[in-house]
């Protein structure tokens, strides 16, 4: 995996916020199997994700 | 008629039915609740309400846009169960979810989604070792579905009350250091979500058109406070993910009702 590539598996998902903590989630898209992380605030506050590659919007 | 009428009639129908609980049951002129956030008084609350799928089956309601959605099972068979049946209260993360309101007030799920949503749960829980997802379950008409999914699938399961620290603690017996978390209701199984976000770890949820979504990853929309619900949507999960695996789904609808 390239250095991109890594940064940008590293920020959440629907914020962008690079990510830090345990709180995190990083796991495979329901769909398409792509990575998704999201950050602890996210998640806590229910912010909608979508998969940049098939487009799955979750929670 | 319209679909109004059709629907009082029917819900008027199925309160006359209620035999132990009519007591609790919510008067048909309550005002419809609106929420931003629930609590757990608001589920002992809305338990009344998930009695309804234990009444017979109302097999031409309207419960999705599409008439025509590909389903996993008949519509009639989850209508039966009456795992499109919310609850008098409607939480903004839930309404994405929801078909339409009865003139009962009860929110109506919308089926083709909680279909959709089965399947994406188990072609997610199939990407993990079994071993490595745990299923908690609070409820009381969950428990017997949860632990026969967990056998199905050859998952661990946590029944009853979650012991605080079986996902955090090393040093308690019990400690387990699961993939994923599936729960029956975010609200019953707060612990276990506390608990998976403290580790961070996935959450996946059945949730309720009361449930806020708040720390959960991957919702499934569906009716869970009534044993048939309950027992009709872990049956889906086990055969799918079973499915996905490449493993003969050979379970029985049966198998995963909960005795009265």
């Amino acid at each position: 995996m390239s250095d991109t590539e890594q940064k940008r598996a590293r920020k959440c998902i629907s914020c962008g916020i690079n990510i830090s903590g345990t709180a995190a989630a990083r796991f495979a898209c329901p769909v398409c199997g792509q990575e998704i992380c999201r950050c602890a605030k996210c998640r806590k506050q229910s912010n909608l994700y979508e998969c940049p590659d098939c487009g799955f919007t979750g929670p | 008629m319209s679909d109004n009428e059709e629907g009082l009639e029917e819900a008027d129908s199925e309160i006359d039915e209620v035999p132990a609980d009519a007591g609790e049951a919510p008067a048909d002129d309550e005002p419809v609740a609106e929420t931003d956030d629930t609590d757990e008084s608001d589920a002992e609350a809305t338990d009344a309400e998930a009695e309804a799928d234990e009444q017979p089956a109302v097999l031409d309601e309207d419960v999705m846009p599409d008439d025509e959605a590909d389903l996993l099972i008949p519509v009639e068979d989850y209508l039966a169960a009456g795992a499109h049946i919310g609850t008098q209260q409607k939480t903004k993360s839930m309404e994405r979810f929801i078909h339409r309101v009865r003139t009962d007030g009860l929110y109506v799920l919308d089926i083709s989604q909680t279909d959709d949503r089965i399947r994406t749960a188990a072609s997610f829980l199939a990407n993990y070792d079994p071993e490595q997802i745990l299923v908690a379950s609070s409820r009381q008409y969950g428990r017997f579905p949860a632990e026969k999914f967990a056998d199905a699938v050859g998952a661990r399961a946590r029944t009853g009350r979650f012991i605080p620290g079986t996902l955090t603690n090393p040093d308690y017996d019990g400690y387990i250091e699961p993939d994923v978390v599936v729960v029956t209701d975010p609200i019953g199984d707060s612990q276990a979500v506390k608990e998976a976000i403290t580790v961070g770890i996935p959450v996946i949820a059945m949730c309720d058109s009361n449930n806020t979504t708040s720390n959960v990853d991957l919702v499934v929309p569906t009716n869970n406070k009534g044993r048939k619900a309950l027992s009709v949507v872990y049956w889906l999960l086990a055969n799918e993910t079973l499915d996905r695996r490449g493993a003969e789904p050979g379970y029985a609808l049966e198998d995963f009702e909960t005795e009265l």
